[in-house]
C-alpha cells in the first residue's frame, strides 16, 4: 500500500505536454514547436515531452481564439485528457481575442468554455516565455496532483 | 578524422542549450514588448488608441483627468503606438516574461492617468498635457515650457502667438 506515494513522487517529475489548435493562425504553434523540438530552448530538461494523444496529456497548450468551427472538437478533445490537468493558454488570442476579438467566427476569451489556469501573452510570445508559462503550469499540477 | 574535430569543439563549448529557465534569459536590447506609458510626456492626441489594431489601448474621461488604459492580455507588440507617438510618452520595453496565473487576468494593465489643472491665465479646467510644441521656432526655453504647460489648450495659442520672437 505504501507504493502510492512513490508513485507520486515519480509522476510529478514528469509533465507531458498536449497542443489543442482553436483556430490559431499557426504562429504560436511554431514558438510551441520551437519550444519543445530544437536543442536551444530544450523544454525537456523541465521533465515534459509532447505526446500525441490527448489521453496521455498532463499539461494543455492552447492556441488560438476558439474559432466557432473548431469549438465542438475542442471541447471533446479537452474532455478526453484524464484528470488532474492543467491548461495553458499561449498568445492573446485565447486569452481575450487578439486582433481577432469581436469577430462573429470567434469565440474568445477561451476561458469561458475551458477553465484556463496559466496565460501566456504575446504574438507570439517568446520561446522563453512558453517556458516559463510551462514551469509555473508544472507547479500547478504538483499542487493538484 | 572529422568526427573527431566536432567532438573536440563540442567538449570546448559545451552545450548550446539556453539556460534560461534554470538562468538568466538572451534578450535583444530592442525586443518588442511590454508597454510602458509616461503620462507626464502625453500629448493627449490619442493617436495610439487610434493606431491600435488589437484596440489595446483605450483612453478614458473620468473626474480627476483622462486615463490610459493598455492590455496587455490584447496588445500584439506591433510597435505602431510607440511609431506614432509625438511626443515618446509610449515605450516598448524588452519585457517578455507576461505569463501569470488566469486569476490575475484583468490585473495585467499599463494604467497612467493625465491629470486636470486650473488654467493659469483662464482659470478653466483643462487636461495637465504636455504641449504640442514640435514646431516652435525657435525652440521654447525650460521656462517658457512650464509656462505654456500650466495653460489651457486655448491659452496655449495665444501664448505662443504673443511670444516674442527675436527677428
Amino acid at each position: 500500500m505504501g507504493l502510492i506515494p512513490d508513485f507520486k513522487k515519480i509522476a510529478t517529475r514528469s509533465p507531458w505536454i498536449y497542443r489543442i489548435n482553436a483556430g490559431s493562425c499557426n504562429g504560436c504553434d511554431v514558438e510551441m514547436a520551437t519550444t519543445a523540438l530544437i536543442p536551444r530552448y530544450d523544454i525537456e530538461r523541465l521533465g515534459c515531452q509532447y505526446c500525441g494523444s490527448p489521453k496521455h496529456a498532463d499539461i494543455v497548450l492552447i492556441s488560438g481564439p476558439l474559432t466557432v468551427r473548431v469549438k465542438d472538437a475542442v471541447l471533446r478533445m479537452y474532455e478526453e485528457i484524464p484528470d488532474p490537468k492543467v491548461t495553458v493558454a499561449v498568445g492573446v488570442c485565447p486569452i481575450s481575442g487578439g486582433i481577432f476579438r469581436e469577430s462573429y467566427a470567434v469565440l474568445a476569451p477561451i476561458d469561458q468554455y475551458i477553465p484556463i489556469d496559466v496565460n501566456v501573452p504575446g504574438c507570439p510570445p517568446r520561446p522563453q516565455a512558453i517556458i516559463a508559462g510551462v514551469a509555473r503550469a508544472i507547479d500547478i499540477w504538483r499542487e493538484r496532483l | 578524422m572529422n568526427f573527431l574535430t566536432i567532438f573536440a569543439r563540442n567538449l570546448k563549448q559545451g552545450p548550446q542549450t539556453e539556460a534560461f529557465p534554470l538562468g538568466p534569459a538572451f534578450t535583444p536590447e530592442r525586443l518588442r514588448g511590454r508597454i510602458e506609458f509616461k503620462a507626464e510626456s502625453c500629448e493627449g492626441c490619442r493617436i495610439c488608441e487610434r493606431v491600435c489594431p488589437a484596440n489595446a489601448i483605450r483612453f478614458a474621461k473620468t473626474p480627476d483627468g483622462m486615463t490610459f488604459d493598455c492590455w496587455h492580455n490584447t496588445c500584439v507588440f506591433c510597435g505602431n503606438c510607440e511609431f506614432y507617438c509625438p511626443t515618446d510618452a509610449i515605450h516598448q520595453t524588452n519585457d517578455w516574461d507576461l505569463s501569470h496565473a488566469n486569476a490575475d487576468k484583468f490585473d495585467m494593465v499599463e494604467h497612467g492617468l493625465i491629470p486636470n489643472q486650473k488654467c493659469a491665465d483662464c482659470g478653466a479646467t483643462a487636461l495637465n498635457t504636455a504641449p504640442m510644441v514640435k514646431n516652435a521656432k525657435p525652440p521654447l526655453s525650460a521656462e517658457e515650457y512650464t509656462e505654456l504647460r500650466a495653460r489651457c489648450p486655448k491659452c496655449r495659442a495665444k501664448y505662443l502667438k504673443n511670444r516674442k520672437v527675436p527677428a
